[in-house]
């Protein structure tokens, strides 16, 4: 297995307007291609603020994120974005479906913007797997929890990426739901080749990820 | 570098519009009456000039037209001229028109008009019946009326009307006539043949006859211009006009008219701006978690802001063409007055060049208030979306927007100044507007300061209301801004209105004469005084002399080289003006520059109106040169008066000195105001002076009334659309309050702080956001009314506290209701879809 991503000595800062909080202390870590890794952690820990250093949605304070042999760390904004565009798939806690989008477009979204032929016929393939035939063109208020998050799911497969970002993905579903939405995160994931971050407090799902990460204020043990 | 356009993106914003549309109604509604009402002034105004242009020929009634003044052309030259072209003579001066011969008959001042058998030269001539001009050449002594005339005195065909105490036929009445003169344009007028013209002998001096002569040329092709030019050069005191400036005077009616109104609907549409940037900023805040999703994908900032704008200008490109064709389908609606004011018919016209200029101010304004708002977009993290927080996003400036702003600010004046006769007036007005802007906006951030200071306040609706207003992300300046705009603009139209009112509902002024006489010969001026004293005692008159003169250099240069025709004083150099003189400075005329006449100097000294002095760039000492009786004199300026034409007392642009004037043949005009002006019969008075003309003040002040009362209509219509945006306006603002204090209000509900606290602190946010704007409001609204009606109606202004407290006090009232109701639905929110983000 080669490495897709590495973070080496990452420190974050949060300013307020008097205080500084260093959120993230100096962490390295290395993501290897198609492997799944569990960060583990309690509330405050900075497991989220870690996710979000590796979706470039922050950038760190000092260090460096090398993803596919590239230092990201000081990208700007747009790069960043392109990035997480053509390479990295996310999925919320809280689903976060464009409201106004049908499932189907929610997902072909992520394929019209990176231009890929037939992304509608695509997409409803890949919803049709995941049990979604019926509620192609329903809009996220029309569906349940589970539904939802299945189409976010598949919002992050559709175009396989070779990231896939997970923050406490069955966290908002009862027990059923969310032991469907995980198998079927690993299922795609491993067909796929994808790498698989996932953030959860479930010692059991974490169980089952390659690796499993625990940070505790802002650093890895 | 990412693409201008991208289908992909435009196609994101078509899906989008289609199903957020009902969130942007408010910007949909505003735009498209803004661009309606901007729409109809420009085809309005278009139409108007475009009708006056192809039609010069017509208003001017032939080629060319050449002016006598007040004598008969020279046989010589007329007979050059009928070997260029078929001739038309006409005569027109103005006279007394009376149902009857008897003490008690109806009187009409008019402008009559005495035509050949070769009028009109070009267009026609609408009457009763459609042959009435033919009936008019073949019976002696006859004469159709305007309609009004025929309508007033309930005249019939074949009935007699008298002129001078001369019998005429009544053969029919006339709608309009092809050329319109100034006189004409308002006034009452008949017309009568040349023949029974002559009948009348008119032996006055002339000051009110003007004999003009058309020319319509045999071949098209013949360039009669310069040949006439090259003629009437011997003949010095004529003047020759040509078609292209046949209706000054109207297209410069129209040019205020329009400008005013313009500016008008460009203030509602600047204030549907700041609607739209409170509506787009509610929209996007509502779009927060969309955003953040796209970005969580990899959509970039300008990729979103590049959705929005095509959204934003898809919505103006449609708007503007819906209101565009509207206003171009509305244009014969409109027409059916103006063809009754103004004798023109427009017709309505696509016009690509007025559709863009809609477009663009729509454009303009759009970029001006959406930049600071879309940028905004670039404030939402996708990082909320992991910790479920959304942070509202404020308006966003940078260097780079603000330089576009400004570009855009410049684009806008100039493309209203450009356009306008009075670019100045133009660049004011938007500059006054900014300065509105800047003053609320500045006085908000003090507001805020001090707000800020306050440390301890004990009862709680005020301290949630301060704490709303100062905290980071408060929109007190927007809702200060777009209130204090609303409640200008309100105010101003208000105090223009009530003005207009005024003058509309104005009753005669007490010192006011109760007649004027026109065309008094010095050898019956004694006897025209112990006539009304006969009748009256008590009778005040006040006669002065006046002879025809005009302006036929300034400092020895022709002044219409230099002067343009749009200039304010430009009425004095166009034709013969009515020149008096005097012993003494007139009473109500004070001097503002300069010395009354020297009595021991032979040479002419000239008094002038200062206002015509400063329009004209006239300097005391300068020299002017004035043509009476043909002969070219020149004068020096020695001083300016104050001239108020509003007192309707005897008044004079240009005043010379009695030692000079003492020996050129004049005749007089005189006012009389009676103790009783119900004993004095104008029928008994023409029977004694059947060549003096009586003008009842009464009647006169009617007609002015008359037109009035039409600006005012269309001033009320403007005004009721800037008052719809505004409140929608001043609604939109409190929706986006109230939607930003949701989540809040939650907490509140939460810890038990009750909705009676919550509606209280908003009453009382409102009433420190209103009476901080009242004073600023005021203030401008007072100088903006006080120039538009001062400076541009040339009306006078005064300040009506009761109705302008009254407009305050309902905007208030309204305001409060409107903020009730809208916050009504987002005080008790739901607490289950709120806490689960949905």
């Amino acid at each position: 297995m080669s490495d897709l991503l590495e973070l080496q000595d990452i420190h974050l800062n949060y300013k307020t307007e008097s205080t500084a909080v260093e959120v993230i202390r100096g962490v390295s870590l290395k993501i290897n291609s198609n492997e799944s890794v569990a960060i583990v952690g309690k509330s405050g820990s900075g497991k989220t603020s870690l996710i979000m250093l590796i979706a470039g949605l922050e950038c760190p304070n000092s260090g460096k994120i090398i993803f596919e042999g590239e230092d990201i760390s000081q990208y700007s904004e747009d790069r960043l974005a392109d990035i997480r565009k053509r390479k990295i798939g996310i999925v919320f806690q809280s689903f976060y479906l464009i409201p106004n989008y049908t499932a189907l477009e929610n997902v072909s979204l992520v394929l019209e913007i990176n231009k890929v032929a037939d992304a509608k016929k695509k997409s409803m393939e890949l919803l049709e797997q995941l049990g979604l035939k019926d509620r192609i063109n329903h809009f996220p208020s029309q569906l349940s929890g589970g539904e939802q998050q299945r189409v976010a799911i598949a919002r992050s497969i559709v175009l396989n990426p070779k990231l896939i970002l997970a923050d406490e993905p069955s966290g908002n579903l009862d027990s059923e739901n969310s032991k469907l939405i995980m198998s079927l995160l690993f299922k795609y994931c491993k067909q796929n080749g994808s790498s698989l971050v996932l953030v959860t407090h479930d010692q059991m799902l974490a169980k089952e990820c390659d690796r499993i990460i625990e940070i505790k204020d802002g650093k890895i043990f | 570098m990412e693409k201008f356009f991208n289908f992909q993106d435009f196609k994101y914003s078509i899906r989008d519009l289609t199903r957020s549309y009902k969130k942007i109604s408010t910007i949909i509604f505003t735009l498209f009456i803004s661009l309606f009402v901007l729409s109809i002034i420009i085809s309005l105004e278009y139409s108007l000039k475009k009708e006056l242009n192809s039609n010069a020929k017509i208003l001017l009634g032939g080629d060319l037209e050449i002016n006598t003044r007040n004598e008969k052309v020279n046989d010589e030259y007329l007979n050059q001229l009928k070997k260029l072209g078929d001739v038309s003579s006409t005569v027109e001066f103005s006279t007394m028109l009376a149902d009857s011969k008897k003490q008690n008959a109806k009187t009409f001042f008019i402008r009559l008009k005495a035509v050949d058998d070769k009028y009109p030269l070009y267009g026609n001539v609408e009457s009763f019946p459609k042959d009435a001009l033919n009936l008019l050449q073949k019976t002696t002594n006859s004469i159709v009326v305007n309609k009004k005339i025929f309508e007033t005195l309930n005249l019939k065909i074949n009935d007699t009307v008298y002129i001078k105490q001369s019998p005429f036929k009544v053969v029919g009445y006339v709608e309009t006539v092809p050329d319109l003169g100034r006189a004409l344009l308002f006034g009452d007028f008949a017309v009568v043949s040349t023949n029974s013209f002559l009948k009348l002998n008119i032996n006055t001096l002339g000051s009110f006859i003007n004999y003009e002569y058309r020319l319509k040329a045999y071949n098209e092709s013949l360039n009669i211009k310069d040949q006439v030019i090259n003629l009437t050069k011997k003949y010095p005191s004529y003047s020759v006009r040509f078609p292209e400036n046949s209706s000054n005077n109207l297209k410069k009616l129209i040019d205020n008219f329009s400008q005013f109104l313009s500016l008008v609907s460009i203030s509602a549409m600047l204030i549907a701006g700041i609607g739209i940037s409170n509506t787009l900023i509610s929209f996007i805040n509502q779009k927060n978690i969309s955003i953040a999703i796209m970005k969580s994908l990899g959509f970039t900032s300008g990729t979103i802001k590049k959705i929005f704008y095509f959204e934003i200008f898809t919505v103006l490109f449609a708007i503007s063409i819906i209101a565009y064709l509207l206003a171009v389908l509305s244009v014969p609606v409109v027409n059916i007055f103006l063809s009754k004011t103004l004798g023109i018919a427009v017709h309505s016209e696509f016009v690509l060049k007025n559709f863009l200029k809609v477009f663009l101010s729509g454009f303009l304004v759009v970029v001006i208030f959406c930049l600071p708002t879309i940028s905004a977009i670039q404030q939402i993290k996708p990082s909320s979306l992991f910790r479920n927080v959304f942070q509202s996003c404020d308006f966003y400036f940078n260097k780079k927007n603000i330089s576009l702003i400004i570009l855009s600010i410049v684009g806008l004046i100039l493309l209203f100044a450009l356009d306008s006769q009075k670019p100045l007036y133009t660049v004011g007005y938007f500059f006054i507007f900014f300065l509105i802007c800047f003053t609320l906006y500045s006085l908000s951030r003090i507001i805020i300061f001090y707000l800020r200071k306050i440390k301890f306040i004990n009862f709680l609706p005020l301290r949630l209301a301060v704490k709303n207003i100062t905290n980071p992300k408060t929109i007190f300046p927007i809702t200060v801004l777009s209130l204090g705009l609303g409640v200008t603009l309100l105010l101003s139209l208000t105090l223009v209105g009530y003005n207009f009112k005024k003058e509309v509902e104005k009753s005669i002024p007490e010192i006011a004469p109760d007649y004027f006489f026109v065309s008094i010969q010095d050898t019956e001026k004694d006897k025209f005084v112990k006539y009304l004293k006969n009748n009256d005692p008590n009778t005040l008159i006040d006669m002065m002399p006046i002879v025809s003169a005009s302006v036929t250099k300034i400092n020895k240069k022709d002044p219409l080289t230099y002067i343009k025709s749009t200039n304010d004083s430009y009425w004095v150099l166009e034709r013969d003006r009515r020149i008096s003189w005097s012993d003494v400075p007139p009473k109500d005329n004070p001097i503002t520059e300069g010395k009354w006449f020297d009595n021991n100097s032979k040479e002419m000294q000239i008094s002038l109106d200062a206002k015509v002095a400063k329009d004209l760039d006239i300097k005391l000492n300068d020299t002017l040169s004035l043509k009476i009786y043909g002969r070219d004199v020149e004068g020096k300026v020695v001083n300016f008066r104050k001239v108020d034409y509003r007192d309707l007392s005897i008044n004079f642009v240009i005043l010379i000195n009695p030692k000079f004037a003492v020996n050129i043949p004049h005749e007089y005009i005189a006012t009389a105001k009676f103790s009783s002006a119900i004993n004095f019969k104008e029928g008994t008075f023409l029977q004694n002076f059947k060549n003096i003309s009586a003008i009842k003040v009464s009647n006169y002040l009617g007609k002015i009334t008359e037109i009035v009362n039409k600006i005012f209509i269309a001033v009320t219509v403007i005004s009721s659309v800037a008052v719809i945006i505004g409140l929608m306006v001043i609604s939109s603002a409190v929706i986006v309050q109230a939607r930003l204090g949701i989540y809040q209000n939650l907490i509140f509900k939460i810890l038990g702080i009750n909705t009676n606290n919550l509606i209280s602190a908003s009453v009382i946010e409102f009433l420190i956001t209103f009476f901080s704007i009242v004073f600023i409001a005021l203030l401008f609204s007072v100088g903006v009314s006080y120039f538009v009606i001062e400076s541009i109606f040339r009306l006078s202004w005064s300040l009506e506290i009761v109705n302008s407290a009254l407009v305050l006090l309902l905007i208030g009232i309204l305001t409060v209701v409107l903020i009730l109701f809208n916050n009504y639905r987002f005080l008790s929110p739901k607490v289950y879809p709120l806490v689960r983000n949905e």
